[in-house]
């Protein structure tokens, strides 16, 4: 059914952004050319991975292969439905946040070496995604957690660095844990393709199997803030939004949990991971991470906090439903990478422009805020009902697959867990919604006014996707289609699940 | 005639869009005109209430037009239908907002900010009609989602303390019930592989030969609890008596009058059109609705005795009222049931009108409690008259609506053999009388020597309209329910083809 294609594009996209970003770097210290070489990065990307999502559709998977560096060890590119999927959601939103962060970062300094190191996170994650074996997404993944930290320390200052720190002892931990699997992996297995529904052995020793899974687990849960493997997150909440807005939504967080995504679907494959029975202590702390973060969050005060802590929450979704080796749970693990970022990014633009006009960061100080900023504030609230679940937004088509996969497979008391979940999710974002537009407020807020539309649009685009997920699965050009595909691949259907 | 038949899905979701474009037009324009902005809402729900009238007249010919939407969770979609239930309702829901529309015409006067009660009360219209047309449960839970959170600005409208608590405490009862009902769902479609509503239930042998009894009690409950939140079965009611007297008038009359039905309606819809009828009486689990209907029946109508502010006992009224359509739908009997959907439609008028009396009442005299309607004939005769017909209709007066429904609901009940239920219907409507003789009678009582004078008011222009009309629709319903279109025939055209029993 599926037709593997040799082609350029999947090594372009990451190199196009690649040479944007030595190009901004170089010549970056004038404005217009950052802002030229930045806009046209994104958007040749952009084009680029969108124009493989038609053929995408149709079966193919685009391939290319650098060869070997070392015996059996090569780079290698490779367009799955689940590796195009996540391109297309990260180059949508780089788009995005390349315009809100022009207009956010105005004024700032050490500007070249920001978006210079912000094109070269993009050009690695989607290096991530296309990655056709776990060594070369390692590359990738050790390239990103590199190039993060610049954007993390932008601001410079001690709390800053010391959160950069904090960030680089986790992931480089984390990366340590992925080599050490790597190692044991092309040992065991002969292979680190990613292109087979699960390639161990299911004679191979169970000691050896469990190792393998705890290392890869943890290793790329530390990115995915699986729980207690997430502090790190809630302290890089110093960076400037649009780094908040990469981490959360874009990039890192979101190579986490495409990792594990890879490790339960390709390398062990559901057959395997199901008859070994690991993936039930996975659910079992992906609940645990879901409920815990939401009740954290619920005491933030300060806005980018809980957004954080709930950025922790919404991704153990992912985890959840990945490990629940259900077809119907691993659509909605695909989907919600779409889903959550595109809501959560929202948020962050909304949290990053409120900054911008009032200098406000604490929620108690948003009284009123919402007949100042109307537009702002309704795409904040359209985020937030689809954080709730509430129908015919993008969240909703997450916890319709997800409820359904824990019921066919067996594990019913997620469903209540997941309507535990929403509930917490109404109980912090609603009293927000509450204060910004049912609360007056204080003098200097009747002065506030609303974000510029360098802010503004990208916020309103990203509140429209958050809808069109929502009621547009089968609009025309909409990935959900690819969700499908992925899903259908990791369990062997012919039929969607 | 025929061309709308045809294309009858189109006209459903026109009438569910146009208040809800009207509402994104207020919203977007906000205060810049106030009449140009009263005029596109009014509009906008006359345009709905009159779809809404030739979907009825399509669907007494038999018809059920339907119409597919997009596909949110594939394969499910979000689709209407329009069937004689969904036309009964909708038409209920469309006449008292209406109405409810004009009366706020004259109730926010001089309120700055009364833009916003018209776009979410339009938004909430749009989304009611919508609940009214779902074809699936998915659908219904989308639009009764949206407009029990559109509900919220409205209830909190006056800005005071008490609003906002009574407003929380909605939310989260709300809240709860949706998550309910959404796990419900998913289970609906686990075991059906469907959502969508069919005469006769989804969940019948044929489909889902491998549920266990206990799994469709716990989806049956989830759901029955969910959507009992809105229809105030005890338990479940604690926000009713609060959110009432918060709301503004108009939004009271309507928040009674069609919002609590709304999860009534909801609940019939699971009951026969998922469960279907066979089913549920094998499972057994009927006996516990009735009697958790019939303690509301009871309990509502008691405190509603003891409570003095008029809002509020109107609200404990109301929560003892709707009660009657799930005890009517629990005996599982097509008579009975006709009855109950009628009392949906006829209690909406007659209670909206109550709380249309209780606003005319605050804003020219003031009054808030029983008390002070002493005298209240001398000075608003035509609102004393209205509140006396329509109090009269609610306890079951001949030959005035709340008769007509309660009497067919009796004899249904009586013919599935329901005594019991009976004399539950009895003394609600005993203890109905008991709680709304006193309002009657302190109007009429000469006046009190050192009462209030009448506000002069011109308000009253547009509030007396209102309240009269609904008045004399309801000694209409009652006198000439036989006239084809009207409510009965919907009721009973709507049991027939829920319970699938021939006329």
């Amino acid at each position: 059914m599926t037709v593997e294609v040799f082609d350029l594009r999947p090594v372009l996209a990451p190199l196009v952004s690649f040479a944007c970003a030595g190009l901004v770097l170089l010549l970056g210290s004038s404005a217009r050319w950052r802002a030229a070489g930045s806009l046209a990065a994104a958007g040749i990307k952009f084009a680029i991975v969108w124009s493989m999502l038609p053929g995408s559709l149709a079966g193919q998977v685009y391939g290319f292969t650098f060869g070997e560096i070392l015996p059996g060890l090569s780079i290698e590119f490779r367009v799955d439905a689940l590796g195009l999927f996540f391109a297309l959601v990260s180059s949508t939103l780089w788009v995005m946040t390349t315009l809100y962060a022009l207009a956010y970062m105005r004024g700032s300094h050490s500007l070249r070496r920001f978006f210079g190191f912000f094109a070269l996170c993009v050009s690695t994650t989607v290096g991530i995604a296309f990655a056709g074996n776990l060594f070369t997404l390692f590359v990738f993944y050790e390239l990103l957690a590199l190039f993060t930290y610049p954007l993390l320390i932008h601001g410079e200052d001690l709390a800053a660095r010391r959160a950069g720190r904090k960030y680089l002892v986790y992931t480089l931990m984390g990366g340590g844990l992925i080599l050490a699997g790597l190692v044991l992996l092309q040992f065991t297995a002969g292979t680190l393709s990613l292109a087979e529904a699960g390639i161990l052995d299911p004679a191979t020793d169970r000691r050896v199997l469990l190792t393998l899974f705890v290392l890869l687990v943890a290793g790329f849960g530390v990115k995915a803030a699986i729980m207690p493997l997430h502090a790190w997150l809630p302290a890089a909440m110093v960076a400037p939004t649009p780094v908040s807005a990469l981490l959360h939504a874009v990039a890192a967080v979101k190579a986490g949990s495409f990792g594990l995504l890879r490790v339960i679907y390709n390398i062990f494959g559901v057959d395997l991971l199901g008859e070994l029975g690991y993936g039930v202590w996975l659910s079992a702390l992906a609940g645990f991470t879901i409920i815990a973060a939401s009740l954290v969050a619920l005491r933030q005060e300060r806005l980018k906090a809980r957004l954080a802590w709930s950025t922790v929450s919404q991704l153990s979704y992912i985890t959840l439903a990945a490990t629940l080796l259900a077809p119907a749970a691993a659509l909605a693990a695909v989907l919600h990478i779409a889903n959550q970022a595109f809501a959560k990014i929202t948020m962050f633009f909304v949290a990053g422009a409120i900054e911008r006009s009032t200098g406000r960061t604490g929620i108690s100080e948003l009284s009123g805020i919402g007949w100042r900023m109307p537009w702002t504030m309704t795409a904040f609230t359209v985020a937030a009902l689809s954080f709730m679940g509430v129908p015919l937004l993008a969240g909703f088509v997450t916890k319709w697959y997800l409820a359904l996969g824990a019921l066919r497979s067996g594990y019913g008391g997620y469903v209540a867990l997941l309507a535990v979940s929403g509930l917490l999710n109404a109980a912090y974002w609603l009293p927000i919604v509450y204060r910004a537009f049912f609360r007056p407020g204080d003098d200097e807020m009747s002065e506030a006014r609303e974000a510029p539309w360098m802010l503004l649009g990208p916020i309103l685009v990203c509140t429209g996707y958050v809808l069109l997920l929502g009621i547009g699965a089968q609009a025309p050009a909409m990935p959900f289609s690819l969700a499908e595909s992925a899903a259908r691949f990791a369990f062997g259907l012919e039929v969607p699940p | 005639m025929t061309a709308l038949a045809e294309h009858g899905g189109i006209a459903a979701l026109v009438a569910v869009m146009v208040p809800l474009a009207a509402a994104l037009w207020l919203g977007i324009r906000r205060r810049q005109s106030r009449h140009s902005g009263l005029a596109v809402v009014l509009g906008a729900s006359v345009v709905a209430l009159v779809l809404t009238a030739l979907l009825v007249a399509v669907v007494r010919q038999g018809q059920t037009p339907t119409l597919m939407l997009a596909a949110i969770v594939p394969p499910v979609r979000i689709a209407f239908r329009v069937d004689a239930f969904g036309a009964l309702f909708a038409l209920t829901v469309a006449g008292l907002f209406v109405s409810a529309l004009i009366f706020a015409v004259g109730y926010f006067r001089d309120d700055e900010r009364q833009w916003r009660f018209y776009a979410f009360a339009s938004a909430c219209l749009g989304c009611m009609l919508g609940v009214a047309f779902a074809a699936n449960l998915l659908t219904l839970l989308a639009f009764y989602e949206l407009f029990s959170l559109l509900s919220y600005p409205l209830i909190v409208h006056d800005r005071t303390p008490a609003a906002f608590a009574a407003g929380l405490k909605y939310i989260a009862y709300i809240l709860g019930g949706s998550a309910l009902i959404l796990v419900g769902l998913v289970l609906v479609y686990h075991l059906a592989d469907s959502v969508g509503f069919v005469p006769g239930g989804i969940l019948t042998e044929s489909h889902v030969p491998a549920a266990t009894p206990r799994l469709l009690l716990v989806t049956l409950a989830c759901l029955v609890s969910g959507f009992g939140v809105k229809a105030a079965i005890m338990p479940l009611h604690g926000w009713v008596p609060d959110a009432h007297p918060a709301a503004p008038a108009p939004f009271s009359a309507v928040l009674s009058g069609v919002m609590v039905a709304a999860g009534a309606f909801a609940i019939v819809r699971v009951l026969f059109e998922v469960f279907g009828a066979d089913l549920l009486s094998r499972l057994g689990a009927m006996p516990w609705l009735s009697l958790l209907a019939a303690l509301s029946v009871i309990v509502a109508a008691m405190l509603a005795i003891g409570e003095q502010d008029l809002k509020r006992r109107l609200a404990y009224s109301t929560i003892s009222q709707m009660a009657y359509v799930p005890l009517a739908a629990s005996v599982l009997h097509p008579d009975a049931l006709a009855g109950g959907l009628l009392h949906i439609s006829h209690h909406a008028l007659l209670k909206g009108g109550l709380f249309f009396c209780a606003g005319l009442i605050a804003v020219n005299i003031g009054a808030t409690r029983i008390g002070e309607l002493r005298g209240l004939a001398r000075l608003m005769p035509l609102t004393a008259l209205a509140m006396t017909v329509l109090a009269a209709g609610l306890v079951g007066v001949p030959p005035l609506s709340g008769f007509l429904s309660k009497w067919l609901l009796g004899r249904g009940l009586l013919a599935a053999g329901g005594t019991l239920e009976l004399a539950i219907l009895f003394a609600g409507a005993l203890l109905a009388a008991v709680y709304l003789w006193p309002l009657v009678f302190l109007a009429w009582l000469p006046a009190a020597p050192s009462r209030r004078a009448l506000k002069q008011d011109i308000a009253s222009r547009w509030m007396t309209p209102a309240l009269v009309a609904v008045t004399l629709l309801s000694a209409l319903l009652g006198v000439a329910a036989f006239l084809p279109g009207f409510p009965m025939e919907l009721a009973q055209l709507a049991a027939a083809e829920l319970i699938g029993v021939a006329r």
